[in-house]
């Protein structure tokens, strides 16, 4: 058995990442989009947080504000403080010496997070002499290392290849050895394994479950996958039109959700012990648009249990359950 | 086969689709290099049937499902659709057997065409198939197969840009639906939609098959959905069959090790299930250019021996209406290694 981090916010766990207040916002032809609003979480050493949500829910765009990646129309307010230290907003110096370092990232698409001219080898020994002033020799041996670690076979030969050279899989690992080179503090992969299959997603998660163990890394799991979640998290955070509306201990988000968002997602998504016979319960309706959010509870033109408060009232996220948190007026009610 | 089973719509026979590349091979002979896509599938799909293909990216089951259609000629072998071979048919007798054979794809944006109208596209089928058809008829069979497919009938003056992924794949739902086929191939249809739109599009399918009785082969990598969505399943490899069975025998006793590495895979959701307890499956699938000799998936197998790398297994018959292709499958599982659960 995997030990599983004990959880709740005020524990003596070092806070590696604290957001609070967080806002991003674009400016659009449109007018202003709030892509997120409000946000607060934190991320200690050693635990994996699970950020459920699906496109347009400001996951994303979430860790792109807080590493200083926005795109130039969008601007943040609010703070994240990692260890200590503002990220947001922070001069392009300090965050450079951040990223890649300290702070890693996994991308979805691990052709655009590799630079298609250099070879592999090439690009993992500069990360090494850039971050922590390795020699060629010593840098080779580290990156042959971490490329054994996530069991990239004939990894000798590999280092001489370029991106395009490797299939899905192999890249997504070599990403994975690229973020873990530096011993991360903390690692943020965004939908790392949507784009793989299923056996070697499960390859990929593993090695997401064996790098949290044996570094102590706090791992933030980005993924609209529910099942990638449960197996890997000690605590999941439900993202929906840009605002947290559900956070808490994976155990108590698969087995007591509160808000109708998680309990709609969590029964729209086939398992399989679903039995076939049974039509599936799906949520009605579409995300709203961003540009036109309404007044109240965002998901209230989808809800099953909408009343009237919903619709003029946005409900704030409470903690009903010790270190489970909902955003519904009508979550609790038994 | 069970007697309740209706008869065969689709025969699909020992179908092989290799594409050639350019260039030659390095080795003796240095004949052309060629990607073995489809290598000998044979499989047959009933009235109102859906069949599942599982497998792996570049396991050749989207070039199976485009060759049935005839979207891209297959290599050899024969597709006979209510007995006749599509395989020989001549041009413009294919296309009149197209209009009951259609297909969806997986990113409905860029299988619409992005300058007309949503509704020029579901009508589009019915101006070429039914060019008498006048007008007004037309467009009250779009109306209509608006409403069935969960779409709104005023939104046909619509251009695709201004529809979310879920809405578009209604529209080509509503488009492959229009001309009333008996066979849709469904090659990832929901895998690009969010996840609470992917069971509304399912259960849309689902109903559309309900009340029409239409064929469905269903591609996927998915196979929590596979299972939901289908009553026998293909499991592909390197583009051989693997495994062909019912659902629930399939996923209750898989007997390829392919199979069973596949529906181990799976993430539960269920935080039970830790990752890190997964049975992994090392390694990944050869390429499908000069493919390796044997069983194909001897050099991934955990129970690979010795004439698994020598003797490719021949799909059998396993007497209870499923075939598999795997030397060792009478071979109960507790008497043969397991994939092994690693640290």
């Amino acid at each position: 058995m995997v030990q599983r981090q004990p959880v709740g916010p005020d524990q003596t766990m070092s806070r590696l990442l604290a957001v609070t207040g967080l806002n991003v916002r674009f400016r659009t032809e449109g007018g202003a989009l709030d892509a997120v609003s409000d946000l607060g979480f934190a991320v200690h050493a050693g635990e994996c947080l699970g950020i459920v949500g699906e496109s347009g829910s400001g996951k994303s765009q979430t860790f792109l504000a807080i590493l200083g990646l926005l795109a130039a129309n969008g601007s943040a307010t609010g703070s994240a403080r990692f260890d200590g230290q503002e990220l947001l907003n922070a001069p392009p110096a300090s965050m450079n010496e951040l990223r890649g370092n300290r702070i890693a990232m996994i991308f979805q698409d691990a052709l655009s997070g590799l630079t298609p001219t250099m070879r592999i080898g090439e690009q993992m020994v500069e990360v090494l002499a850039v971050h922590r002033g390795l020699g060629a020799a010593e840098a080779r041996r580290r990156v042959l290392e971490v490329l054994q670690i996530v069991r990239i076979p004939d990894a000798q030969r590999r280092l001489r290849a370029y991106p395009f050279e490797l299939s899905g899989g192999m890249r997504q690992r070599v990403m994975i050895a690229l973020a873990m080179l530096c011993n991360p503090d903390l690692l943020i992969a965004d939908e790392p394994t949507t784009a793989l299959d299923v056996t070697v997603q499960a390859q990929v998660l593993k090695l997401l479950a064996g790098l949290k163990r044996h570094t102590g890394s706090g791992i933030v799991l980005i993924t609209h996958d529910l099942a990638v979640v449960a197996g890997l998290s000690d605590r999941v955070m439900i993202m929906y039109a840009g605002r947290a509306v559900e956070s808490g201990p994976v155990r108590e988000i698969f087995s007591t959700p509160l808000h109708p968002y998680t309990i709609g997602l969590l029964r729209s998504v086939p398992g399989l012990e679903h039995d076939p016979a049974v039509e599936l319960p799906t949520i009605a309706g579409q995300p709203p648009d961003l540009a036109r959010l309404p007044p109240g509870c965002p998901f209230a033109a989808r809800c099953g249990r909408v009343i009237d408060r919903c619709l003029t009232d946005l409900p704030p996220l409470r903690e009903l359950r010790p270190g489970h948190l909902a955003a519904c007026h009508r979550a609790g009610e038994p | 086969m069970s007697a309740t089973t209706p008869a065969p719509l689709l025969e699909v026979h020992d179908l092989t689709v290799h594409y050639a590349l350019p260039g030659r091979s390095r080795f003796l002979g240095g004949g052309k290099l060629r990607v073995h896509a489809v290598d000998g599938v044979s499989f047959d799909l009933g009235e109102g049937e859906t069949l599942g293909i599982v497998g792996e990216t570049g396991c050749g089951k989207s070039s199976l499902g485009r060759a049935v259609l005839q979207l891209v000629r297959p290599t050899a072998g024969s597709v006979r659709w209510r007995n006749r071979d599509l395989c020989t048919l001549p041009e413009g007798e294919l296309r009149e057997v197209r209009r009951e054979l259609q297909i969806i794809f997986q990113d409905p944006l860029s299988s619409l065409n992005p300058r007309m109208t949503v509704g020029e596209i579901v009508a589009e089928p019915l101006r070429l198939h039914q060019p008498g058809m006048p007008a007004e008829e037309r467009q009250r069979a779009v109306a209509e197969m608006f409403t069935r497919v969960g779409l709104r009938p005023d939104m046909t003056s619509r251009y695709p840009s201004e529809f979310s992924g879920g809405q578009a794949q209604r529209v080509s739902i509503a488009r492959a639906m229009i001309l009333a086929p008996r066979l849709i191939v469904c090659d990832e249809p929901v895998s690009a939609l969010d996840v609470s739109i992917q069971a509304q599009v399912c259960n849309l399918l689902r109903d559309l098959q309900r009340e029409t009785g239409i064929s469905m082969i269903f591609i996927s990598h998915d196979l929590a959905i596979v299972r939901y969505m289908c009553q026998r399943v293909l499991v592909m490899y390197l583009g051989q069959v693997m495994e062909l069975a019912d659902r629930d025998a399939l996923f209750d006793r898989p007997l390829h090790p392919y199979s069973r590495a596949l529906i181990s895979a799976v993430p539960r959701a269920d935080p039970q299930h830790l990752v890190a307890e997964i049975p992994v499956l090392d390694g990944e699938m050869p390429s499908p250019i000069d493919p390796p000799g044997g069983c194909p998936f001897h050099s991934r197998c955990p129970q690979a021996i010795p004439r698994c790398i020598s003797t490719r297994p021949p799909l059998e018959d396993t007497g209870d209406g499923r075939k598999v292709a795997c030397h060792r499958w009478r071979e109960p599982p507790g008497s043969v290694p397991q994939m092994t659960r690693q640290p």
